[in-house]
């Protein structure tokens, strides 16, 4: 069906439009100028989910806060699962790069002085997030795709999907993709391929992540025997709208609001986060701003207790802002206001917004370097799809706009210097044998004759991932997703399409992504499985498996492609060579070294 | 080929479509009724020139009820024309002070106190006018 | 639950010369949106219809499509509105390609051609500009497009000639033009000053109306007018051509 194969040659290819992808295309343009750079995308860069981001992007602002503190929240935050040169880099960098998206022209909040504004975030010592308004995300997102028109090296395939990497002997060559308009493939060569693909947030059933945040990168890499890192590691944001899962932003938590449950009753002082704060007056790393990953483990055990309030889409608790007034919403949450009067039907300024903890964030990924690379020459990764070493356990809010800009930087930077060497060339008999293994996963959905569809099987994927992988997991839960998971990989190879068409065939589109989904995602729970320890993200329930255990799991999980088998698992050590693990604190328990309050 | 896309046709009556079109082309359209009104002043310019004659036929004609009734759809015209300009103008030149702007509601109906100020000016000058005859 | 008829627009190129209408009934609650309803379609009834989204939050600018006839984001746009029944279509004055998806590719060019994007002299080294809430206000509201386009499929005038830059991307050049940082707007006027620039512009108005951001982007093209005459002016004055420097921010 698919015959002709079209072909393109580039020196560096950006696989995502997103936050992570144009960065990486502004800094190996900016590295070369010389170079052709190729921005490759399944949907228009602005469309990418980088847009949806609200809350802000950390950096070391205030002349109270330091580098140190900022690297200790963190190590802490990541429950000392963080790479700490990656963290130190990361800190030290962060600051430069939000002024770098100033004088690219991001809107950023300001004081009245005329300086940038920065807001508290939880988990975070001192505010140190930058913010513009509410839309932090889609206003970094568009600075960033405007800036990238002014660059004449930079062009782009909109709407191209990314189907494989032509890899051979542990070497990137290129990629291969569909043309989604037309339906034609095409290979594209390339010096470096950097992927920034975003998360997969949507192998779950409840999630605040766009439709198009399926994990493909990392099944890619992952299927060519590069090792995912830390997948088990999966972040619920405590705040999402019930039934649609739409985020809430984590700000709204930062600028006073506080949780209750049916009893109107601010239940998190109940999990080691309180003591209670007046209402309006946020504190630092207690009570709301607690860390997302205890917030919303608060939730499960409320609701086991039956403290969760009923509501046409399921449980949830309320978030009041109404004590913040009218004016003060309006200007600085004018998005919430706006969400929650469309898909909850509540104005935020007269009555409480229904929310429920949904997954949000990937802390695992691509198992990189420092400088971004992968294991196999030529391949790079950042951005959500990555695995740099910041994140660990859990991810601090605020931390992963920066990372895509810090990182992305540097993965730019890095596959522009290998574009500039030279390098093997690959032979055209090689390449076109490597586009056609490339092209068997299509040839046989066009070709199947079986009888299932991408909807049912993806329906199944997201209630068993939510089922057995979820806030709490066990043993049993685990196993039962694994032999789910098992199974929709059997009937996935019976799938057929209902379009037949060439022309932004979607549904082409989704089966693919259900395809990368069911990799990741067998991935995130066999890594779940052998991580027999609680830590940040990864709550166990059993007995003796509820605490972190530093002695047999201070490690990263590396998930390793088996074909027909389970993901093997193997072991890496943490670079804890800066800060030595110690216990997290929240609340009343914190070490006394909180440095006095700002008031704003 | 499977692209092939498809240019839908815009219709000469496009504009009949939506009311925010239909709206526009009446707003458009006032000028209609303003060009006749024009011309007449222009033709009662010109019968002045042309001496008493001239005028008083112009003055005849002026009375004649459909010249009334189409000088009566201009004025009604130029009023609805002021409506929608007095509206769009807080969109054109919004007012700033500080991080505030002016609003809407505000400048428009500054403006139509403007107009009615105008309006009674004349209305005193000419009055003016009468007292000393 | 109830159910609601929908009428949808569609259009295969590789079967069909023009598209044609297709009847659908769907299932819906109150907090059924039109992008609800278009996934619960291609999930079990026409896997082939195709369609546009990505963030069903409003923000990411994919979903635009025609609501009986009304340019709107089918994922802010909700089944409850509607009890009559309601008809889809691609949005108004692009290409179709399939379906409901359109040609952008106009619409990205245009942006495009305006430069948007801050052209500064130097920056303070390693350190942001100071610009005040008040100085940020004068921009704000331009700088809130989502590219979803509804501004272009409620403009007449780039119904009837495409190549007029049109609402977004002329709200975008102003938005750079009023930013206290920027200093490219010699550059800008070339474009805006043109034919296919502001002066293209009949002030329907309608743009604002659609769009779903409160961006205003009549009102971004009726301040360049302004603008463009203000320039109009000058160069009649100045023939000669050197860059106008713009007064830093203080
Ligand atoms: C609702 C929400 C709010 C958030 N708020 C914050 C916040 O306040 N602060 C913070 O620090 N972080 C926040 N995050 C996290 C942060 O926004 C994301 O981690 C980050 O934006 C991811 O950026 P990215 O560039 O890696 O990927 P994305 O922006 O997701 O981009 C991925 C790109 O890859 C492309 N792509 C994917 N697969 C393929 C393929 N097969 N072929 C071709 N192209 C492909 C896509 O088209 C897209 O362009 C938030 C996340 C969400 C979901
Ligand atoms: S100006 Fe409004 S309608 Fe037009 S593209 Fe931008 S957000 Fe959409
Ligand atoms: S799906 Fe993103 S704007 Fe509607």
């Amino acid at each position: 069906m698919h015959d002709a194969v079209k072909t393109l040659s580039t020196d560096v290819l950006v696989v995502g439009g997103g936050g992570a992808g144009l960065r990486s295309a502004i800094a190996a343009t900016e590295a070369n100028p010389k170079l052709k750079v190729t921005l490759l995308s399944k949907v228009y860069p602005m469309r990418s989910h980088t847009v949806a981001a609200e809350g802000g992007a950390a950096a070391v602002t205030m002349a109270h806060d330091s580098l140190q503190a900022h690297f200790d929240d963190t190590v802490a935050g990541s429950d000392w699962l963080a790479e700490q040169g990656v963290v130190d880099y990361f800190v030290k960098h962060a600051f430069d790069e939000l002024v770098q998206l100033e004088h690219w022209g991001c809107p950023w909040s300001r004081q009245q002085s005329g300086e940038v504004q920065v807001r508290r975030f939880g988990g975070m010592k001192t505010e140190r997030t930058w913010f513009a308004a509410d839309k932090t995300g889609f206003h970094i997102l568009h600075t960033l795709f405007q800036t990238s028109l002014k660059y004449p090296q930079i062009s782009r395939l909109d709407e191209y999907f990314v189907l494989d990497l032509l890899v051979h002997d542990r070497h990137c060559y290129g990629v291969v993709a569909i043309e989604i308009a037309s339906g034609e493939l095409v290979q594209i060569k390339a010096a470096s391929v950097i992927l920034a693909t975003g998360g997969a947030g949507r192998v779950y059933q409840f999630n605040t992540n766009g439709g198009i945040v399926t994990g493909d990168g990392m099944a890619l890499a992952y299927r060519h025997g590069v090792a995912l890192r830390d997948m088990e590691f999966v972040q619920y944001h405590p705040t999402g709208l019930p039934g649609s899962g739409i985020l809430i932003t984590e700000a709204c938590r930062g600028e006073g609001g506080i949780l209750l449950n049916k009893d109107g009753y601010r239940y998190l002082q109940d999990y080691g986060l309180g003591p209670e704060t007046p209402p309006g007056q946020p504190q630092n790393k207690t009570m709301e701003l607690g860390p997302r990953d205890k917030l919303s483990q608060a939730f499960w055990h409320e609701q086991q207790q039956g403290r969760t309030i009923q509501h046409p889409q399921g449980e949830v608790v309320h978030l009041d802002l109404r004590h913040l007034g009218q004016r003060f919403l309006l200007e600085r949450l004018p998005f919430i206001c706006e969400l929650a009067k469309a898909y909850v039907n509540v104005d935020p300024v007269k009555s409480p917004i229904p929310i429920r903890p949904a997954v949000h964030y990937t802390m695992g990924g691509i198992l990189t370097d420092t400088n971004c690379a992968t294991s196999i020459a030529g391949l790079y990764a950042v951005g959500e799809c990555a695995s740099v070493g910041l994140h660990g356990a859990n991810r601090l809010g605020s931390n992963s706009l920066t990372e895509l800009l810090v990182f992305g930087k540097v993965a730019g930077r890095e596959a522009a210097r290998v574009a500039s060497e030279s390098h093997p060339a690959a032979t055209e008999a090689l390449l076109s044998s490597l586009t056609e293994q490339a092209l068997t996963p299509l040839k046989r959905l066009h070709n199947s004759n079986g009888t299932e569809r991408w909807h049912e099987l993806r329906q199944q994927l997201a209630e068993s991932m939510e089922q057995g992988c979820g806030i709490y997991r066990s043993e049993a839960g685990l196993q039962q997703t694994l032999s789910t998971l098992n199974q929709l990989k059997q009937s996935y190879q019976q799938l057929r399409l209902g379009d037949t068409g060439k022309a932004f065939n979607t549904e082409l589109l989704h089966a693919l992504e259900l395809g990368f989904g069911l990799d990741v995602a067998e991935a995130m729970c066999q890594a779940a499985l052998e991580r027999k320890e609680s830590r940040g993200a990864h709550q166990r329930q059993e007995p003796g498996l509820t605490k972190r255990n530093d002695e047999d799991f201070l490690r990263h999980s590396l998930a390793f492609y088996q074909t027909g088998s389970a993901a093997r698992i193997e072991w890496q050590a943490v670079d804890t060579s800066l800060s030595p693990p110690a216990e997290r604190r929240y609340g009343g328990q914190q070490q006394p070294d909180n440095p006095p309050k700002e008031s704003c | 080929m499977s692209r092939k896309p498809y240019q839908p046709p815009m219709p000469a009556s496009w504009w009949l479509k939506h009311p925010a079109y239909r709206f526009y082309m009446l707003r458009e359209a006032t000028v209609v009724p303003l060009l006749f009104f024009v011309a007449s002043l222009l033709y009662g310019l010109y019968a002045l020139g042309q001496g008493e004659a001239s005028w008083l036929h112009y003055l005849a004609w002026l009375q004649q009820p459909w010249v009334i009734a189409l000088n009566s759809l201009a004025l009604v015209a130029s009023l609805f024309h002021a409506w929608t300009f007095f509206a769009l103008f807080p969109q054109v030149m919004p007012l700033r002070f500080g991080s505030r702007t002016l609003p809407a509601w505000l400048m428009v109906s500054a403006q139509w106190a403007g107009v009615l100020l105008v309006i009674l000016a004349l209305w005193w000058l000419l009055g003016g006018v009468d007292a000393h005859q | 639950m109830p159910t609601l008829e929908m009428r949808l627009q569609r259009y295969r190129p590789e079967q069909d010369s023009a598209p044609h209408w297709q009847d659908f009934r769907v299932e819906y609650d109150d907090s059924t949106s039109v992008l609800d309803a278009l996934e619960q379609i291609k999930a079990e009834q026409d896997s082939s219809l195709s369609y546009r989204w990505s963030c069903r939050m409003a923000i990411c600018g994919s979903c635009g499509i025609m609501v009986n006839g009304v340019p709107k984001l089918g994922c802010k746009t909700f089944l409850r509105d509607y009890p009559k029944g309601l008809q889809l279509a691609p949005l108004g004055n692009f290409p179709v390609e399939k379906d409901l998806i359109v040609d952008m590719s106009r619409f990205l060019e245009h942006l495009t051609a305006i430069k948007p994007y801050l052209i500064a002299e130097a920056a303070p080294q390693g350190q942001p500009h100071r610009q005040t809430p008040a100085q940020l206000a004068r921009y704000k509201q331009f700088s809130n497009c989502i590219n979803c386009g509804l501004c272009y499929a409620a403009c007449p005038q780039f119904g009837l000639k495409p190549d007029f830059l049109g609402p977004a991307a002329i709200a975008l050049a102003h938005r750079y033009n009023l930013d206290s940082r920027d200093s490219g707007k010699a550059e800008r006027m070339a474009q805006l000053n043109s034919d296919n620039g502001v002066w293209g512009c009949t002030f329907v108005g309608y743009c604002s109306t659609v769009c779903p951001k409160g961006v205003d982007p009549a009102a971004a093209v009726n301040q360049g007018k302004i603008a463009s005459t203000l320039d109009g002016v000058i160069q009649w004055f100045k023939p000669a051509k050197e860059p106008r420097n713009k007064e830093q921010s203080k």
